[in-house]
């Protein structure tokens, strides 16, 4: 073949090929493609099942398609996603990232869908609409689903050595609790929390704080750093402290390896939500029938019992989002349907606990095995849990707070703490280290408090 | 043969089985762990020989999103991540490929045309190949991405491509440039003198002779592409669009950490390069050699 | 077919001249060269110098120096070039040992020598991604397999947390890259000695000469050329590599195996600070330069190659 002609093929074979390869990842023709994502779970995609029935009863032109973020990865899948323009049409991630993109002006505004779904009335005692995701007078969240992390124990452990009742304990009696059981129980750790670089770190860590009566910012004075402060020096304190009873590796512990760990009956107790009392009904059920929750310890000096509590709603990116109408209208649908409310919540007991009264106590959801076996544990997580309620991003209820999803993304609190534990800093520098990366967070970010 | 020399023997053959058993073990024990059944993978102590062997992570792996969906995951449900291997599999496939070709294309005729002419500039291509080569990926990384998101390129495997061109083009070019300089030009001249045109001689005389080296940069591209995990991170989100490297990552993010789908998904994804290799490896020596040691 | 024939001189039309040829053919390189070469590098530079932010790209603001003040006053990018540095001259070090007695090993002409050359050069294939799953795995502290190993012939009592340690992970780590790259250092000093005449060797023999003074005396002298070379490679390849590190430890624990390119990654993805992303890029590219300089020098680069 001469040159121009080998040239010319090529070029077109290329062009071909471009196109091709460029053509985006929506279906061709026919029905269009929403992305939901939820966290890894099959509740995000019970939820998905109804949006596709209310699509299918009103012959919508769109299917929903669940798909899971793993929790580590949720800020750099916010900046390959929505900073690429290619927005999920729903999201339902952990609070403190959805009041970071409700201040970053990235969602809709849901009003309407609150109000079709009668939101406010519907509510579960305790908790706020505002409290899912409001800035500014704003609300972008439709409520979903609550889960608290509490004290998952086995009861029996406990029981064998004597060790009181959970439920009444402070900080002192479960330190020591944690203790007896590493030295008395060999091949078991008495305590297991997160304590690796991550997500799950943050979340554990911060109980402690605000249990001890610390902040991390004050949302009531202009968001000021009041990091370091002496409860938040106790709280690190108290981590150290725990930290022999510990299993040695938990410095690298996330999500998946606190409840590996318990479910694997290597541990007597762990901080978790409900995924671990699902897993153990699963996995093993010997497990299942001694684990019981609490209420987080008390502080012995506030009494407080905070719990991380993810207030869970959907929230829908505002920008190149084709989807929005139909979205809003398959939320309500679901939200609205107590059948598939209670089959959302039912799809990983207890980890997705009901917002709405009458899905809480519906005679569907109330059939759930669970209520027959666990019904204390469970009052505990739904009902007893939602007083101390709050999270990173509404620390002690004083309002939401939209800098704890940027700290969450280089996990400043667990980096502190793992100064502490590995770099062995006093709990002092390692609390003013943790105190002047938030006020560079708050510094960075004044432009987005102040809109 | 003196009875030293059989000892001697008999130790050097011991030292080298001893140490490629310790350099393959890795991969032979991710073999033998992706053969068995998930509870045994869990036990401890570990069996080493698999009591149970089965094929269920492979299938696990192979079984493909339409027949995960037919097979009872109703719409709507959530696909475990398996599902999606072959997907992925595909994807890198195609980009290694294409990359592969634009890449060895392009540094070829570079190559050919910058030992055998002169141009103004011409020196300085093959510094500037050379520091292409040492620039690293996360600096392309970026300003590729915002690049992509401007032109809706992101999610695409064109935009892989792209981006695997960037790394890999330095290294080839520099290679071939090292290569061409190595084939005399003597036979060249002698058939132009005979009246054949450049091309001709290109195509007919000076290709075969540089096959190796030009085998030996396209198994280098191939390998850098199959191989990369900062782009496929950074361009794509969907699942489906994921290539292999990235894709394999999901394993590990999830609920469960499934070792036995790692470990199966880690053979298959070494298989095709295990198999070039095994090919192409005399080609893969002889060009390294030439490249690194040549000027 | 066609194309020129030798003797029809009408045919001219389509054979193009050496000079057409020359620049035809450099022309796809020079447009790919320039759009994925030199643009992007260009752009990363240009970036240290702005404050980006991608979830808000109507927000980009000229910021001068502080993208590059913020890093150098950052405790962590020098922990990072710290850590950085003591990964790459381990794994250098072993590197270059382990590949040139291996190179030795396998340039012996012993029968089967073909089937090790080609196992030992295997790690280099395998995709980063596979190696460090793999590497999880096996040294994984509770079920691993090392950890068995270890404790059944006694030489540990109880399990190593390989990956939770900052000291465990980095010696994690440097095994990592000395397994997957030496089989590079064995390719090049074994095309090397394969080019080294066995009648220096002989000549050595017969003078009376000992295996370990034939190798200080003849091999040594003519491997220098190539490991300087290699070394440099490597050093500066090892120094900046991203995924080796990232895909095995994160980073971690805590931030202990934080290298350059890690740091730039969470700074740009987790930070959302692509600005400063960027002036860690230039500062990698500043210290590729240097080594690039002293490759140059020391190679002689350029320069006609020197006989045997």
């Amino acid at each position: 073949m001469s040159t121009t002609r080998r040239h010319l093929v090529q070029g077109v074979g290329g062009m071909a090929l471009a196109s091709g390869l460029a053509a985006p990842a929506l279906a061709q023709g026919g029905v269009r493609v929403a992305r939901v994502w939820g966290e890894p779970g099959p509740y995000g995609g019970v939820f998905v099942q109804g949006m596709n029935e209310w699509a299918q009863r009103n012959n919508a032109n769109v299917r929903f398609e669940v798909e899971q973020i793993p929790w580590d990865g949720v800020t750099v899948k916010l900046t390959t996603d929505l900073a690429a323009r290619r927005p999920p049409a729903l999201i339902s991630v952990e609070s403190p990232i959805a009041y970071q993109l409700a201040a970053e002006e990235l969602l809709e505004p849901v009003e309407d869908v609150n109000r079709a779904i009668r939101a406010q009335e519907r509510l579960v005692d305790g908790f706020t609409l505002e409290q899912f995701g409001a800035w500014k007078g704003v609300q972008y969240a439709v409520p979903v689903h609550h889960q608290p992390c509490l004290l998952v124990v086995q009861k029996d452990v406990i029981d064998e050595l004597g060790l009181g009742d959970p439920g009444a304990w402070n900080w002192d009696q479960f330190a020591n609790a944690a203790r007896t059981i590493a030295e008395r129980k060999p091949g078991m750790s008495g305590y297991t929390m997160a304590l690796g670089r991550n997500l799950c770190a943050d979340y554990h860590i911060t109980q402690f704080i605000w249990q001890a009566g610390g902040l991390t910012w004050d949302t009531r004075d202009n968001f000021k750093t009041v990091f370091d402060s002496p409860a938040t020096v106790e709280a690190f304190e108290m981590i150290r402290r725990l930290q022999p009873a510990m299993p040695r590796s938990a410095v690298e512990f996330s999500f998946l390896q606190v409840v590996d760990q318990h479910v694997a009956g290597r541990t007597a107790m762990s901080a978790y939500w409900g995924r671990t009392m699902g897993r153990a009904a699963e996995e093993t059920p010997a497990l299942f029938n001694n684990m019981e929750y609490y209420l987080n310890p008390a502080h012995p000096r506030t009494g407080a019992r905070w719990s991380w509590t993810d207030i869970n709603g959907w929230i829908i990116p505002r920008r190149d989002n084709p989807f929005i109408r139909e979205t809003k209208e398959a939320v309500a649908y679901v939200s609205n349907s107590v059948d598939w409310m209670v089959r959302y919540s039912q799809s990983l007991m207890p980890n997705v606990g009901p917002v709405f009264k009458d899905v809480a106590s519906a005679p569907a959801m109330l059939a759930h095995p669970f209520y027959q076996s666990k019904p204390r544990s469970l009052d505990v997580i739904f009902k007893d849990s939602v007083p101390h309620a709050c999270n990173t991003g509404l620390e002690q209820k004083r309002g939401v707070n939209p800098l704890a999803g940027v700290a969450h993304g280089r996990s400043v609190w667990a980096q502190a703490v793992q100064r502490m534990l590995l770099n062995n800093e006093a709990p002092k520098t390692a609390v003013e280290w943790g105190h002047r990366q938030f006020e560079g967070i708050r510094r960075d970010n004044a432009r987005m408090l102040a809109r | 043969m003196t009875r030293r020399d059989v000892m001697l023997r008999l130790f050097l053959y011991a030292a080298l089985t001893a140490v490629t058993f310790l350099v393959c073990f890795p991969l032979i024990w991710a073999f033998f762990t992706s053969m068995k059944p998930k509870d045994e993978i869990f036990l401890w102590p570990p069996t080493l020989w698999p009591s149970t062997w089965t094929l269920e992570n492979y299938r696990a792996l192979l079984v493909g999103r339409d027949a995960y969906f037919q097979a009872g995951g109703s719409s709507g449900g959530t696909p475990p991540p398996s599902a999606f291997f072959l997907d992925w599999f595909w994807n890198s496939v195609i980009v290694t490929v294409c990359t592969t070709l634009i890449t060895t294309i392009v540094s070829t005729l570079a190559a050919y045309s910058l030992t055998r002419f002169s141009f103004p500039g011409q020196r300085a291509v093959p510094y500037l190949a050379l520091v292409g080569y040492m620039v690293p990926s996360i600096i392309f990384v970026f300003p590729m991405f915002l690049v992509m998101v401007d032109l809706r390129l992101t999610d695409t495997l064109l935009s892989l491509i792209m981006g695997y061109v960037c790394i890999t083009l330095p290294f080839s070019m520099w290679l071939m440039w090292a290569f061409f300089r190595g084939v005399p030009v003597e036979i060249e001249e002698a058939a132009l003198v005979d009246g054949a045109s450049r091309l001709r001689v290109f195509w007919e005389i000076v290709l075969p002779t540089a096959w190796p080296g030009i085998v030996a940069a396209a198994i280098f591209t191939l390998i850098v592409s199959w191989n990369d995990y900062l782009f496929g991170r950074v361009f794509m989100n969907s699942m489906e669009k994921l290539p292999l490297t990235v894709g394999v990552m999901h394993f590990f993010d999830g609920t469960h950490v499934d070792w036995g789908l790692m470990m199966a998904s880690s053979v298959l994804m070494t298989l095709p390069m295990a198999i070039l290799f095994m090919l192409f490896q005399r080609h893969l020596v002889a060009g390294f050699g030439a490249g690194a040691v040549k000027g | 077919m066609a194309g020129a024939r030798p003797a029809a001189p009408e045919r001219r039309r389509f054979t193009l001249s050496d000079r057409q040829v020359g620049i035809l053919f450099m022309l796809p390189f020079i447009v790919t060269a320039a759009l994925f070469m030199v643009w992007p590098v260009v752009e990363a530079v240009r970036m240290a110098f702005y404050a980006y932010n991608p979830l808000r790209p109507d927000d980009i603001y000229w910021v001068g120096f502080e993208n590059f003040e913020r890093i150098f006053d950052d405790p962590l990018f020098w922990e990072s070039f710290r850590q950085a540095l003591v990964w790459t001259g381990w794994s250098i070090l072993f590197q270059t040992v382990l590949g040139v007695a291996l190179a030795l090993l396998l340039n012996l002409t012993l029968p089967g020598m073909a089937i090790f050359r080609g196992l030992l050069l295997f790690p280099y294939i395998v995709p980063t991604v596979v190696i460090a799953l793999n590497w999880r795995w096996i040294f994984n502290s509770e079920i691993g397999i090392v950890n068995h190993a270890l404790l059944s012939a006694g030489i540990i009592s109880e399990n190593i947390a390989w990956l939770s340690t900052p000291d465990m992970a980095m010696l994690s780590a440097i095994l990592l890259n000395v397994w997957k790259y030496t089989p590079f250092v064995v390719i090049c000093v074994l095309a090397r000695l394969q080019t080294i005449p066995t009648e220096l060797y002989d000549a050595a023999k017969v003078d009376g000469a000992g295996a370990w003074r034939r190798f200080m005396d003849i091999t040594l002298p003519m491997l220098k050329e190539v490991l300087v070379v290699v070394i440099v490679f490597r050093t500066i390849w090892t120094f900046n590599k991203f995924e080796e590190i990232y895909l095995l430890t994160r980073g971690g624990p805590g931030t202990s195996t934080f290298n350059l390119a890690v740091y730039a990654f969470e700074e740009g993805m987790a930070n959302l600070r692509l600005g400063v992303a960027a002036a860690t890029g230039v500062v990698m590219i500043a210290l590729l330069l240097v080594g690039t300089i002293i490759y140059v020098r020391v190679s002689g680069f350029g320069r006609e190659e020197k006989t045997a």
